[in-house]
């Protein structure tokens, strides 16, 4: 039977919603077609999650109408929408970490033998759906927190496939899985698309949009502003639409001197982590570290800043040997770690801008062991303008920032440390592109005035544009390094994954 | 995107209208006994109400507000109230110099911080179990060492003066209790509010992640705060055992869901929900005079504690109902 | 153009890691179980008559009370989570349990009919715990703090009632399940080990026991699956209160009275609760190991009385048996925050 990829499974129209003076959705539409891969696009603030909330019975809107499955719903909440087939797969993962993966799959849905669950049907049938979907061999019984993320993201579309989804929403589904996972990932849904399923596909990641999707919608200033075909459309035109800006000017250029070794490793070793790894940071220096998951990169890092010991080798500081035992050590070093986990260990959500930012350095706010409200409002007000921190003061929460905000405030930590060098890891991830930017020309400001910085990324464009060279690791050793010349991202992708690089040095 | 200075008409005026519930349950309870109980609003049963019901809770609740601001709690300090008294009253009764039982008895309620710190941080037990632990062994150790919980009495003269120095004298007109409660109060509101110790409470109370993350000695403040709090509850150790001139064991324990009841109920008069001194301070006289006020009023004991129960319920009830649900 | 890298081994770490901590956990489970064992070993060297089956019966019997209770905790702290700062925990139970003892025995006395008193009891320690799951779940106040203030209401209705005396009570009731006997065991027995199948159902082959747990595990996970958070988190108080009501019964039954020093009982209750994660690979309470943990309190005080050590040492043994399984359940989980 041919499918009727014309008509629609979802109508939005003209959905208003305010959150007080603030309007988050302004008469936004979206339409997804039967049988479709449908991206939605847009800057942070643009109204993508709003719109998915609405749809989601979370949020109420204050206009507009919703059609599913050609039927006006009136009154959405979470449990209607899953019982007419749509089915959310939340960015942060929501599944009960201590359930095993039958559980999870069937929570809710659970087969049972008179009063008894039946635990053995629940464990066959995952295991089924888990084969026959993504040909995974997952044990039903393990934790869903000893799993991967790529695993539990898997477990939870299994969990809406269980239910026989008609539609599949997908907020940043690729986020945390590596290329081999994403794959996967795709030749999933478009079986799931060629069965006869929609998917709703929410993305940072253009690449992504442009390889999967069958239509986009972009969102900005919380309205549709056009649906296009991405393999006509290309990248460039979606990103112009949703913030009016040329790619261009991403990665703001610079040209500084650079100085002195800063921080030199030499033969550093973590057993099962990294081997033998030597480098060395420059004042004025941005360096790019990169590596596979599991390739040894975050276990270097942690040992940088004292997170971890390592079994061997030396670490000096201007020449000076040092140990790095823990984080107040390296903190006294002047070393800075912008963590990847920003919630768990950037900034504490729970204080004020004006805390967040001193707690690294508070000498420089005490005056006999006491706080001066006076240092603090200089130096505190001084760093919130001075990286245009958005917050109408300083005893603000940081948990009413923007993610960008959030980074920004992370990093002003340690401008108020005066830390020289700075490690920084994945510092633009869930950060909205105009925030991006200002965060590189924060990188480029820190090393005109001499630090050096050490980044980690594994958006390896960043890794381009950023750094003056680039650090491969593979499999816990240090096995190549590109100058901003040499640097692309293809280059960079097959020494992170092992392959021989073909230089002009080699083929000579 | 939110912005937070645009104000939420209704749901803000709820929030702030629920940080002051306590502050208003206080007035109305206090009016309510000066008309029902004419004893009520006297001078004499003003001053014997903090002098005797208000300063050692306040003491104890206090330390309980500094370890409930680091994100931790503390089960043990009536062991360590009993410590201190103990080990007071023991060493007074074998005869050695006050001065010397005095430090010994501070220094028996530190150890019981210490003891709750190297668990905490070192064994990395949570702080709930780790200190429920050393009120079940405290506890044993007391009824051992005491034959099964007989007090100690010093009701001799020889010892009169020495505890009337300490709970009945005054300086400058003030009771000296008063004052040590006066003096504690101050110097942690400085330390809570105002100091660096302060800070790294605070962000080890947020995020000890972020804490750890920044540099600062997590484990070092830690212990600190358990060590201090453990020691302030010394103080009250001192001065329970001097007000009665005997070692009560387990006597310490009753002090435990007060302190914790002030603490939490302190922690409503902030919009972040934050423990502070000041707010402790408000829980621990709210809890005092309605004791005390039931009490006037005619309420036997048992109907007392129905009264002081409700009456927490009640302020939780209109702080947290009124805030909505979730954090 | 942005890229995610690929990587051939980006599922090792994590497994690995996974490996090693699910060998911990059952090192530690069997760990915990060896201890109870070589406990159990240890009392039945040195003390005379402590595996004789009179002693092991008596001490089951002793133990029907506490397991109730113990259970009625467990069910609070798995719907809650096991986080004792801000997850699950009556600690008005104990005293609930005083309460309706109270009423119960002073019912009784009062020559009420045995149906009557029986409902009334489990009726007052059902009201309590709606009251507390009002509390958590209607006013949102953090578990600890509310359970905190109803205990002291609790305990202060319990005074009001007994004027802080022993009540004594006698009924064909309390009498069948003070001395009955069925197929050689005592009724507080077949009741205990009735009730412990009964739970072991509900928590572990019953779609509310699963839905409890992920209520317990991840709230946000289970609203998104569609489960009533509130409804079930409610329950659990509800069901806490009932095990009370149901426990006076056989506490009063036991004693032929009711006795003023039940709130006593709450650190108990919590320690069996508490100790009983140890034996579960996910650290929450599992019905198994609260019917070990608190037949392995019960067997510890038993054994104390018998080889004539003070019975002041029970609560200390108690205190360091927490802060040891405790420490090692820690050195066992995944490290990190």
């Amino acid at each position: 039977m041919p499918l009727d990829t014309q008509s629609a499974i979802i109508e939005m129209q003209g959905i208003s919603k305010r959150f007080g003076p603030v309007r988050a959705l302004e008469e936004a539409s979206l339409t997804i077609h039967r049988g479709r891969i449908h991206g939605l696009v847009g800057a942070n603030g643009a109204g993508k999650s709003t719109i998915i909330k609405v749809l989601a019975g979370i949020l109420r809107p204050d206009a507009g109408t919703i059609r599913i499955d050609g039927q006006e719903v009136t009154r959405l909440t979470p449990a209607l929408v899953e019982k007419l087939g749509v089915h959310f797969i939340h960015q942060d993962r929501l599944l009960v970490p201590t359930a095993t993966v039958a559980e999870a799959i069937f929570l809710r849905h659970e087969p049972r033998i008179g009063p008894f669950l039946n635990l053995r049907a629940m464990r066959r049938r995952s295991a089924e759906l888990l084969k026959h979907y993504f040909d995974l061999d997952l044990p039903a019984d393990a934790l869903v927190q000893d799993l991967t993320t790529a695993q539990q993201k898997i477990v939870q579309i299994t969990r809406a496939l269980a239910q026989e989804a008609k539609v599949l929403v997908l907020d940043e589904p690729t986020a945390a899985l590596v290329k081999r996972e994403v794959d996967s990932l795709f030749r999933v849904l478009r079986r799931l698309r060629d069965d006869g399923i929609s998917v709703i596909f929410i993305s940072h990641y253009m690449q992504e949009i442009e390889e999967i999707c069958d239509e986009v919608t972009v969102m900005r200033n919380g309205t549709d502003v056009g649906v296009v075909d991405p393999r006509q459309s290309g990248i460039d035109e979606i990103v112009a639409m949703m913030i009016n800006r040329d790619m261009g000017e991403m990665y703001p250029a610079r040209s500084v001197a650079i100085g002195a070794p800063v921080l030199e490793v030499q033969g550093l070793s973590r057993d099962g982590s990294f081997r033998n790894v030597s480098l060395t940071l420059r004042a004025g220096e941005i360096v790019g570290l990169t590596g596979l998951l599991g390739s040894g990169v975050k276990e270097l890092v942690q040992c940088l800043f004292g997170l971890d010991r390592p079994d061997a080798g030396r670490v000096a500081i201007d020449g000076q040997e040092v140990a790095l035992g823990s984080p107040v050590q390296a903190v006294g070093r002047r070393i800075a770690l912008l963590p990847e986990d920003r919630r768990a260990h950037g900034v504490a959500m729970g204080l004020s801008i004006a805390d967040n930012i001193a707690l690294a350095s508070m000498q420089r706010y005490a005056k006999g062991g006491l706080v001066s409200a006076a240092k603090e409002a200089a130096i505190v007000d001084g760093l919130i303008r001075d990286l245009s921190i958005k917050t109408p003061h300083r005893h603000n929460l940081v948990r009413n920032l923007s993610g960008g905000n959030q980074q920004k405030v992370a990093i002003a930590k340690w401008l108020s440390c005066q830390s020289r060098i700075y490690v920084l890891d994945e510092p633009t991830v869930a950060v909205d592109v105009g925030a991006k930017v200002e965060i590189y020309n924060l990188m480029n400001r820190l090393a005109a005035e001499g630090a050096a910085i050490l980044l980690m990324s594994s958006e390896l464009e960043e890794l381009v544009g950023m750094c003056d060279r680039t650090l491969v690791i593979y499999r816990g050793e240090l096995i190549d390094e590109f100058t901003r010349a040499e640097a692309d991202t293809d280059s960079l992708l097959a020494a992170a994954s092992g392959a021989a690089r073909k230089t002009a040095r080699e083929t000579a | 995107m939110l912005n937070l200075s645009t104000p939420m008409p209704i749901e803000e005026r709820l929030k702030a209208i629920s940080n002051y519930a306590v502050i208003f349950a206080l007035v109305v309870i206090v009016a309510g006994f000066a008309i029902a109980a004419p004893s009520f609003l006297t001078g004499a049963n003003l001053y014997n109400l903090i002098l005797n019901n208000v300063v050692m809770l306040a003491i104890v609740a206090i330390a309980m507000t500094i370890v409930v601001s680091s994100g931790g709690i503390d089960l043990s300090v009536g062991v360590s109230v009993d410590m201190a008294s103990m080990a007071f009253i023991m060493l007074l009764k074998a005869g050695v110099f006050v001065g010397t039982a005095l430090f010994a008895g501070i220094g028996a309620a530190l150890v019981v911080g210490l003891i709750n710190a190297i668990l905490i941080t070192r064994l990395r037990i949570s702080p709930f179990l780790a200190t429920l632990g050393i009120l079940f062994i405290g506890q044993s150790v007391q009824k051992i060492a005491s034959g099964g919980g007989k007090p100690v009495y010093l009701a001799n003269a020889k010892f009169a003066p020495t505890f009337n120095a300490i709970v009945k004298s005054e300086v400058l007109g003030i009771p000296t209790p008063m004052l040590i409660l006066a003096a504690i109060a101050i110097a942690v509101y400085v330390l809570l509010h105002k100091s660096v110790f302060g800070r790294y409470i605070r962000a080890l109370g947020a995020q000890p992640g972020v804490a750890w993350y920044s540099g600062i000695r997590v484990p070092f403040h830690t212990s600190l705060v358990y060590i201090i709090a453990a020691g302030l509850c010394g103080v009250t150790g001192i001065l329970l055992s001097s007000t009665v001139k005997s070692y009560v064991p387990l006597s310490g324990d009753g002090y435990l869901l007060d302190a914790i009841g002030a603490c939490f109920i302190g922690t409503t008069i902030s919009a972040q929900r934050r423990p502070s001194v000041l707010g402790t301070l408000i829980g621990v006289l709210l809890l005092a005079v309605t004791r005390n006020g039931l009490l006037l009023v005619g309420w036997n004991f048992y109907w007392q504690q129905v009264g002081i129960g409700l009456l927490v319920f009640a302020v939780l009830a209109l702080s947290f109902g009124l805030r909505g649900r979730g954090h | 153009m942005t890229m995610t890298i690929a990587a051939e081994t980006a599922a090792k770490p994590a497994r690995a890691r996974g490996a090693l901590r699910r060998q911990g956990t059952l090192v530690l489970r069997l760990g915990a179980l060896a201890m109870f064992a070589l406990i159990m070993a240890w009392f039945a060297f040195t003390t005379r008559g402590f595996v004789s089956p009179a002693n092991i019966f008596n001490v089951i019997e002793q133990t029907a009370v506490m397991g109730v209770l113990s259970f009625g905790m467990a069910v609070v702290l798995i719907g809650g989570g096991t986080d004792v700062q801000t997850g699950g925990i009556d600690l008005s139970i104990a005293a609930n349990t005083g309460l309706c003892a109270a009423v119960y025995a002073t019912l009784l006395a009062g020559g009420s009919g045995d149906l009557a008193a029986a409902a009334a009891a489990i009726g007052t320690g059902i009201a309590v715990g709606l009251l507390n799951a009002f509390a958590v779940v209607r006013l949102g106040i953090l578990p600890l703090l509310a359970t905190l203030a109803v205990m002291n209401i609790v305990a202060g209705l319990e005074l009001t009632v007994t004027e802080n005396q022993v009540i004594g009570a006698n009924s064909t009731v309390t009498q069948l399940i003070a001395t009955g006997r069925f197929l050689g065991l005592s009724v507080l027995a077949w009741i205990f080990i009735l009730f412990s199948a009964l739970m072991t159902w509900a928590i572990h082959y019953s779609r509310i026991g699963l839905r409890l747990y992920a209520v317990g595990g991840h709230p946000e996970a289970a609203r998104a699956a569609g489960i009533n958070v509130g409804a079930y988190v409610a329950g659990t108080y509800a069901f806490s209160g009932f095990c009370a009501g149901f426990a006076a019964i056989l506490l009063v039954a036991r004693l032929s009275a009711s006795t003023t020093a039940t709130g006593q009982l709450l650190l108990a209750i919590l320690a069996a609760a508490l100790l009983g994660t140890v034996f579960s690979r996910r650290f929450v309470p599992t019905a198994g190991g609260t019917i070990l943990s608190t037949l392995f309190i019960g067997f510890l005080a038993n054994g104390f009385q018998l080889s004539n050590v003070s019975y002041y040492w029970v609560n200390g043994v108690q205190g360091v048996l927490i802060l040891m399984v405790v420490a090692v359940t820690t050195f066992a989980k995944p490290q990190g925050k």
